[in-house]
């Protein structure tokens, strides 16, 4: 079977020449054998008609004046047959008329008795051409059909009139369509209450010289309205060779999945967020009620016990926040409430407000004379997290005694905010990896420095988000600048 | 005796309330104690306190809401109220950011895990005492 395929598609095309006049027969055969082609004869319509019910044939030479059975008997039978056929009809002296009429009834094309060889031969190959042409258009039709109905995406097309051309099974399937067809109904008849005709006009009515693309989130509802699914819609309209609006195409991607997973994500940060931090805050009070002696007289070993479970708390609920902000940058959950900040006044009161920590360490923090700094569009708390996580972890990595530095400048694209400290340094292996989250680097100078590893990760997030971005230098046992840069407009 | 400031605490832990109410108590305040919002607004209008110490996130009603009501009621308007809120710790927050960026009519704010010694000062400071 395979081979006869194989060979099938791989031979020159079939004629079949059905006139009965012996010498037409003879002459075409041997001008078409000498092309190549495998060629046929028949000396009636029936004979002609009995093969082509067997065989198929591309192209047939068919004689309309024919004692028994007529020309246009056996071209009509041979239509219906082989509605690919390409047939041409082959005419005596005074039937022009008659090939005309067989070209309306779909004929390829005619030629005239006597003819010449030539004569046959060009029509023939412009004939073969043509089969191409449709077996290329027909394999192309195939394979786009087959495409589009097999697409997960549901697909729709409509004309200039907003009529359905083309939904595929996804389409219909996504809008609960069912039973009848939905090709020649109008958009709204198919996606009647959705939102879909609105895109679908605005597609239609694009200028030209436009190119856009019209998206929307839908909500699909059940029979008793409760959501169901969410829809992302995504419309553009198709042009002719002339750049004319011809219909809009509409594709529907399915997003439910992908927008529960969003809310499971974001009901887990607030759950863990007060679930987990409550108790440990309320266990953290109880402790210090304790430790305060409110509950009765506490023994001095105790107290120490009660002082270590305390700072394990402390750590925890800090480990926790971390986590949560991570996961809430991440998510693209932390709405980004952006407003005008004076980026002096903050860096001011950061650095202020870790001086007792770093005097603490003996560590002298200064605050380089600020310059003229603009003002800047962001999430005023961000870039307090973001400066106090850098001036917390240099007094952190920084041995009693030393000192860290903030500073603050401007070129004409970003603000720059340094921490500078003379601390332990980070080698340059650990340069890399210091912003991935939970990464610590760990040597015997940073054993006693506790830590969840998140802070420069949340950094960096935090930066970036607001389309900035964090570098650092360093050098062990020298010390270390970080510095974040946030754009100075939008 | 009644001289005495009288401190509401409004949290949905009772863990929570016990150990700030003890801590006030040891400070010769008087307390009262409400578990969520429409409680709290039972106690203030009973007992109107000087001042309410008012979580942010609990049941039925919360912090916010609870305290825009407050300071809406003119009856009320007049008493202290704290919030306590659940921000990052060792960031320095500026007065008008202190709740993820939403402005309230509170008085002040106490951020959580509470310090009740950090508490007991703020406490005294908004009582002027």
């Amino acid at each position: 079977m395979k081979d006869a395929a194989t060979s099938q598609n791989l031979r020159g095309p079939a004629i079949l020449v059905i006139d009965d006049e012996e010498r037409i027969r003879n002459g075409c055969q041997k001008v078409l054998a000498q092309e190549g082609f495998e060629v046929e004869t028949a000396e009636s319509g029936e004979i002609g008609l009995k093969m082509i019910a067997e065989k198929y044939y591309d192209i047939i030479l068919l004689d309309l004046m024919m004692p028994s059975l007529s020309g246009f008997d056996v071209l009509s039978r041979v239509k219906t047959l082989h509605p690919d056929a390409v047939i041409i009809v082959i005419s005596g002296y005074a039937t022009v008329e008659f090939s005309i009429e067989a070209m309306k009834k779909g004929a390829f094309d005619f030629i005239p008795k006597p003819f010449m060889p030539d004569q046959l031969r060009l029509l023939v190959t412009k004939a073969i051409e043509y089969t191409r042409a449709l077996k290329d258009i027909a394999n192309e039709k195939s394979r786009m059909r087959v495409l589009i109905n097999n697409l997960t995406d549901g697909v729709l097309a409509v004309d200039t009139q907003k009529r359905v051309v083309l939904a595929n099974p996804a389409f219909l399937k996504m809008l609960r369509h069912e039973g009848e067809e939905a090709v020649g109904l109008s958009v709204e008849e198919l996606c009647g209450g959705s939102r879909i005709e609105a895109l679908v006009e605005s597609a239609l009515s694009m200028p030209e010289d436009q190119f856009e693309e019209y998206g929307e989130e839908l909500v699909r509802g059940d029979a008793a309205g409760v959501p169901e699914a969410v829809l992302s819609a995504r419309c553009v309209p198709f042009r002719d060779r002339a750049g004319r609006n011809v219909g809009a195409i509409t594709v529907l991607h399915d997003i439910t999945v992908q927008k529960k997973m969003e809310q499971i994500k974001s009901d887990f940060v607030s759950m863990v967020s007060h679930e987990v931090r409550s108790p440990l805050n309320s266990v953290l009070a109880q402790l210090h009620v304790i430790t305060d002696g409110l509950a009765g007289e506490v023994t001095p070993k105790q107290m120490e016990i009660l002082g270590r479970a305390s700072e394990k708390i402390k750590s925890l609920l800090s480990l926790s926040t971390e986590l949560l902000d991570l996961a809430r940058i991440e998510s693209g959950l932390m709405a980004l409430e952006k407003e005008r900040v004076n980026p002096a006044e903050i860096v001011e009161d950061q650095t202020a407000f870790h001086e007792a920590a770093a005097r603490e360490k003996q560590i002298t923090i200064r605050l380089a004379p600020l310059p003229e700094l603009p003002t800047v569009v962001v999430n005023r708390r961000n870039l307090e997290e973001v400066l106090s996580n850098l001036i917390v972890n240099a007094i952190k990595y920084t041995p009693e005694g030393g000192q860290v530095d903030v500073c603050a400048s401007t070129d004409e694209k970003y603000l720059k905010i340094s921490v500078r400290d003379n601390g332990i340094g980070i080698s340059p292996e650990d340069q890399e990896r210091v912003f991935a989250p939970f990464y610590r680097i760990k040597n015997e100078k940073t054993r006693y420095t506790i830590g969840t590893g998140l802070g420069l990760a949340i950094v960096k997030s935090l930066v970036e988000v607001h389309g900035g971005f964090i570098r650092l230098q360093s050098e062990a046992e020298k010390g270390s600048t970080f510095s974040a840069y946030f754009p100075l407009s939008e | 005796m009644s001289d005495r400031p009288l401190i509401l605490v409004v949290d949905d832990d009772p863990d929570l309330v016990e150990s700030v109410s003890m801590k006030l108590e040891s400070n010769d305040f008087r307390v009262a104690k409400a578990y969520d919002g429409i409680e709290a607004w039972d106690r203030i209008r009973e007992e109107k306190p000087n001042l309410v110490l008012l979580d942010v996130m609990m049941p039925r009603k919360d912090g916010y809401e609870l305290c825009r009501e407050i300071k809406d009621d003119s009856a009320f308007k007049d008493i202290v109220v704290v919030l306590l809120t659940a921000v990052a710790e060792n960031v320095k927050s500026s007065k008008y950011t202190h709740q993820d960026g939403k402005s309230t009519s509170a008085d002040d704010y106490i951020a959580k895990p509470i310090d009740l010694d950090k508490l007991m000062a703020v406490v005294r400071e908004n009582l002027e005492l």
